[in-house]
């Protein structure tokens, strides 16, 4: 009250513990714990959730697996294709790589738009902390809540269709795994940004989810696709770390080759993908703030 | 005092104006404001003529890499006809018109809340099913040109090649479907009505339809369990009587068959579903449920 009659008659404001505390930085990591927590919180209060996303992904994709039992035959230019003989198996475990690109994108990319739906995306960037470690916080909880989500339906997948992977290879399995998710972090704060500006998430989100799914090697060999296709294909993390993490989980071989070709490939993505990412959120963040349009729907 | 009497004399008229012809209107004004809605966002105009071949690509690039050619022989074995690529083409861009017709109008009602407008709607003096026949309406002009353009790509981008003699026994098949469909939706909005946030019910009870329906298949590839669900669907008959239709013209053998289990199913789907939304528009309604979150 005081303060603000000071205020008021335009006499100078006394430095406040607030004021002089609070120093700008690229990144709060206590603020992006905290969101996590929060982001962590609300997903525990619907544990039902958890079982639901860990299904919904088979019935989406088991028309595929239908649809090869009908037409594929013996699989003879399958096998030629992908080296691989078992189309169950080679297709399960794109699944599982795919539940990370699915929640990278409408889980991390949307994140705002979630909160302006919830009408807290306003009260949120109210907050003295950076908008880049709100995301992080984000990116953070989800990557909790999809792998477990992804081990779940990986396991019902695997009881379902009586499929199963080499545990030998868990480790540079879990490695790859690791680096295409940080990679895939990049694309989601490219897409926020996107998102702020665009508003209506839903024609966006599914434009970059499709384009997404059909470029990963989800249930065919990038062998399978258009020679262009393929180039493009090899610039998606998610693609580049299934086709290491297939060879991995269902040969049960380790070659270090594959391995770290496949981390450097990931570790240039990341680079290009968080530089993109940042610039295209901050300046997104930025344009729409100027324009009074955070809240607009 | 004259405003007064005047604004009533208009709410007796517009009362006793309750007719099939008014219902029609406001199902066609519904269906008008949802299109209005949807061309406000220009990014889903592109989109949704993108969107069928998106969805496609992924079961014709699938295929491709299964069978290495156009001709399936596996599939010649059970279903009679070597080409896949029809099929499939055929099958899945039904599954936008399914899609469109349970999601879009079961959760009508749900996204009229969100955006603060249920209860104004609710007001209107028209019947209650007048707002789920009216999304039916836009969600089957929205899904039915959906399915015309993965059609029409499908021609030109992977030669599929159409019977025009099927098109209008198959448009035929669509009509007695839709009556089925809705009946689902009625079903569907009555989840939405209750739970409010049953968007996950709702979308299992779609993806099982979706599953158990010969889009990319024929039933005989399901389980036992699931060919006996598959049976009870009218998307079962729907596909297999519309694909038909396309692919082998006034030849195709199932026509008649296909018919009668869509009569027979509309019947006890359509006066479920009906019943279900009445019960539930009455329970939501004296419970004083219907704008809560």
């Amino acid at each position: 009250m005081a303060q603000t009659t000071v205020e008021t008659t335009g006499q100078a404001l006394p430095p406040g513990p607030a004021r002089t505390d609070f120093t700008p930085r690229l990144v709060d990591w206590t603020a992006a714990w905290l969101v996590a927590e929060k982001e962590l919180r609300v997903s525990l209060r619907y544990p039902a959730n958890f079982i639901a996303w860990a299904v919904m992904p088979i019935l989406w994709q088991a028309p595929m697996i239908l649809m090869a039992v009908a037409i594929g035959g013996d699989l003879t230019h399958f096998t030629e294709l992908s080296g691989f003989s078992d189309f169950v198996r080679f297709t399960v475990i794109g699944w599982f790589v795919a539940s990370y690109l699915d929640n990278s994108i409408w889980a991390v990319g949307n994140n705002f738009r979630w909160e302006q739906f919830g009408g807290t995306l306003e009260s949120l960037f109210c907050a003295p902390v950076p908008r880049v470690s709100l995301m992080l916080g984000a990116a953070v909880a989800s990557t909790v809540t999809a792998t477990i989500e992804a081990t779940l339906m990986l396991a019902f997948a695997c009881g379902v269709f009586g499929t199963g992977y080499a545990i030998s290879t868990i480790g540079p399995v879990i490695v790859v795994l690791i680096a295409m998710i940080v990679a895939l972090h990049g694309l989601s704060f490219m897409l926020a940004g996107i998102i702020i500006v665009f508003k209506d998430p839903s024609v966006l989100t599914e434009f970059v989810a499709t384009v997404t799914r059909v470029l990963t090697p989800i249930s065919y060999p990038v062998s399978a696709l258009p020679r262009w296709a393929r180039w493009v294909a090899y610039l998606m993390p998610s693609a580049l770390a299934l086709v290491a993490i297939r060879y991995f989980a269902i040969s049960g071989t380790f070659d270090v080759v594959i391995f770290l070709q496949t981390l450097v490939g990931l570790g240039l993505l990341s680079v290009f993908f968080w530089s993109v990412g940042l610039v295209t959120f901050r300046a997104a963040e930025r344009w729409t703030r100027d324009r009074g349009h955070i809240g607009g729907f | 005092m004259t405003g007064n009497s005047e604004e009533d004399g208009i709410h007796e008229r517009m009362m006793a104006r309750r007719n099939i012809v008014t219902e029609l209107r406001a199902a066609s004004a519904i269906a008008v404001k949802q299109w209005r809605v949807e061309f406000a966002y220009p990014l889903t105009v592109l989109w949704f003529v993108l969107l069928p071949v998106m969805w496609m690509l992924p079961y014709f690039i699938t295929g491709v890499a299964l069978t290495g050619a156009m001709q399936s022989p596996a599939l010649e074995a059970s279903v009679g006809t070597s080409d896949w690529v029809s099929y499939v083409s055929i099958g899945t861009a039904y599954m936008g018109l399914t899609l469109s017709m349970i999601w879009g109008t079961g959760h009508a009602l749900r996204r009229e809340q969100n955006v603060g407008t249920l209860e104004t709607l609710m007001a209107m003096p028209v019947r209650r099913g007048t707002l789920v026949w009216g999304s039916m309406l836009h969600e089957l002009q929205h899904g039915g040109l959906g399915v015309v353009l993965q059609l029409v790509a499908s021609v030109f981008l992977f030669g599929v090649s159409l019977n025009a003699w099927g098109v209008l026994p198959a448009l035929a098949i669509v009509a007695l479907s839709v009556i089925g469909l809705q009946g689902i939706a009625f079903a569907v909005a009555c989840i939405v009505l209750v739970a409010k946030r049953g968007w996950m019910l709702t979308e299992v009870l779609g993806d099982i339809m979706i599953l158990v329906a010969p889009m990319a298949y024929p039933i005989a590839v399901l389980p036992p369990v699931l060919q006996y669900i598959s049976v009870a669907s009218p998307l079962t008959w729907s596909v297999e009587g519309f694909r038909g239709c396309l692919m082998y013209g006034l030849a195709y053998e199932g026509l008649l068959r296909a018919v009668m289990a869509l009569v027979i199913l509309d019947t006890v789907y359509l006066t479920i579903g009906v019943l279900m939304f009445m019960a539930t528009e009455r329970w939501v309604r004296k419970r004083g449920a219907l704008a809560q979150f």
